[in-house]
Order: structure tokens, then sequence, then C-alpha cells
């Protein structure tokens, strides 16, 4: 059970975007998964099984938390306009863009960015986890990638 | 260095046609410091998401959780003992009398197990009196033998000295 905490924790920040939230919610999630332990045997994969539960407990977080993703949206903008302004900027600020711009995604890519790319998940995995079938699931990533993509070949170029 | 494969594996992975391994190529490739300027955009993607990766929760999270759990663990036998005690009640039957006869049980139990106690104390008692009491009526009836022995030795004494006197008597009483 333990073992899980660090996986769900990082699906959980993604969702959320804030780290007591996230941990919230994996505190919530493996209570949940406890209480439910005598029907251990009859779930297939209890990681898909508790990543399932923390999704939808980060979700419920991250929606009553509110307009989280439009904030956020506002703020990029704002610093966008400011770095454009300066030529350069260094590799740190960089990173904190690229961060924001994942962060910027529709819930569904970041979650599918984090369980691909971090977590090393089948697509086949991710579709039980997020009750999405594989083709689903690879049209979500290919879109989070591709304006991932963009964004960082623009931020590249114009130094936006 | 040709960069033509991390290229390929690169066009591939925005169309999501790479497997993990090649995707684990990637992201060792793009771990190194040194990147080709054409690429250096797509190793911030990969810098983050490797930062992305080390998000982890400390030991006093574990701590807190085995808290929770265990706390749960002690919660649900509790209310299971309380569900059991309120049933118990309406089966004793007859109202607060029974209640009261199971809540006294213990001290019947005790004042059962002291009387037993007394009446295993006491017959041993009187056993042991039994075997020292034969000694006494020995003895008693060696008193009574010697007693007589006594009284048959200095009985004749006596009338000795009764007859003496009595023969003195006669005597002055012939005188």
């Amino acid at each position: 059970m333990l073992p899980l905490k660090n996986r769900l924790y990082r699906l959980a920040l993604r969702i959320t975007l804030n780290p007591a939230e996230a941990e919230d919610a994996v505190q919530d999630t493996l209570i949940r998964v406890w209480e439910h332990r005598e029907e251990w045997e009859q779930i297939d994969s209890i990681e898909a099984y508790a990543h399932t539960i923390c999704r939808n407990i980060a979700l419920d977080m991250a929606g009553k938390a509110g307009r989280g993703n439009v904030q956020l949206n506002e703020e990029i903008r704002v610093k966008n306009s400011q770095f454009s302004i300066e030529e350069k900027f260094d590799q740190k600020e960089r990173l904190s863009l690229v961060r924001k711009i994942m962060d910027t995604l529709p819930e569904v890519q970041r979650s599918i960015m984090e369980l691909r790319d971090i977590e090393g998940k089948t697509y086949q995995e991710i579709g039980n986890i997020l009750k999405l079938t594989e083709s689903q699931v690879k049209v979500y990533l290919h879109r989070a990638r591709t304006s991932i993509r963009q964004r960082a070949e623009e931020i590249e170029k114009y130094g936006l | 260095m040709d960069y033509k494969y991390i290229e390929q594996l690169l066009e591939r992975y925005w169309a999501c046609e790479t497997s993990l391994q090649e995707e684990q190529i990637l992201r060792t490739f793009f771990q190194q410091e040194e990147v080709p300027a054409h690429l250096i955009a797509y190793k911030y993607i990969f810098d983050v998401q490797q930062e992305q990766a080390k998000g982890t929760l400390g030991e006093d999270f574990d701590a807190k959780m085995m808290e929770l759990i265990s706390e749960q663990g002690e919660v649900l036998p509790s209310e299971g003992v309380e569900s059991r005690m309120v049933k118990a009640l309406p089966l004793g039957g007859a109202g607060k009398g029974t209640v009261w006869r199971l809540r006294l049980r213990p001290f019947y139990q005790a004042a059962g197990l002291v009387a037993l106690i007394l009446t295993i104390g006491m017959a041993a008692q009187r056993s042991f009196d039994e075997e020292v009491q034969p000694q006494h009526t020995q003895y008693a009836q060696t008193d009574t033998v010697e007693c007589p022995a006594d009284e048959f030795v200095t009985m004749p004494q006596q009338q000795e000295a009764a007859l003496t006197s009595e023969k003195v008597d006669s005597i002055s009483l012939t005188r």
C-alpha cells in the first residue's frame, strides 16, 4: 500500500497542482483503499484501482478549489509578456515556463502524461485507470505532446 | 555525433508511436548536460518530467498514515462490542433485575470461592485436630490410671493415719 504513495502523490499533484491538497488526496485514497481491503482479492490491479480513486478525489478537490486552471492561464500570459521584453532568460526560468505550460494542459492530458512519461505505464494500464480506451488515451497524449512541443518551439524561436 | 536516431525517436514520440523502452532512451539522452542546439527546446520538457518524477512523500506521511489506519482498526471492533452490548440487554429479558444480577455475578463468584476455601480449610483443620486428639485421650487415660494408683497409695496412709488416730482415741478413751 505505502509503496504506491509517491505515484499517487505525483498523479494527485498533476491534477490539483497543490502539494498540500495532493497529500490529502493520497491520504484519503489510501484510507479508502484500506477500508475496502476485503475486496482486494476481487480487484485485478490494486494499483490501477488506487490510481482511479486518487484521481477522482483529486478531481473533487481541484473542482472545489475552482478556477485553478484559469488563474494559471492568466498568470502565464502575464509572465510571457514580461519575458518577451527580455531577450534571453536563464535555464531556471525556462524550466518553470515549461512546467507552467504542462500545468495548463487539460487535466486528462496532464494525468495521461504523468502516467506515461513519468510512471512509465502502458496505454492499456492508463486506460484502466482513466476508464478510457487505448486509442482515446493515445489521442489525448498526442494532443498533450503536440501542444507542449509547439509551445517549447515557440519559446525557443521567439523567446516567448 | 549523429543525432538522426534521436530525431527519429523524437518524431515518433510526438506521434505517440514510441514504446516505453524507446521513451526511456529519449529520457536518458536528454539527461546529459550537452544537447545539440536544435534539440535544446525539448530538453526542458524532459527535464521538467524528471523533476516531476522526484515528487515524493516523506516518512512523516507514512507515520501519519499508519496512525490513521490503526485508529480505524480500533474504532471498528469497539463499535461491534457496543452493538453487541445493546443487543445483549434486551435479550437478558426481565428488565433491571437481570441486569443487576449479571453485574453482580463476579461478586457471587468471589463469595462462592471464599466459601469453598473456608470449608476446605476448616475440614483440613478438623482432620488435623483429629490426629492430635487421640494422643490427648491416651494421656488422659494414663492420667486417670495413675491417679487412682496415687489414691491407692495415699489412701492406705490416710486410712492408717485415721486408724492410728482412732486407735489413739480408743486407747485414750479406754484409759
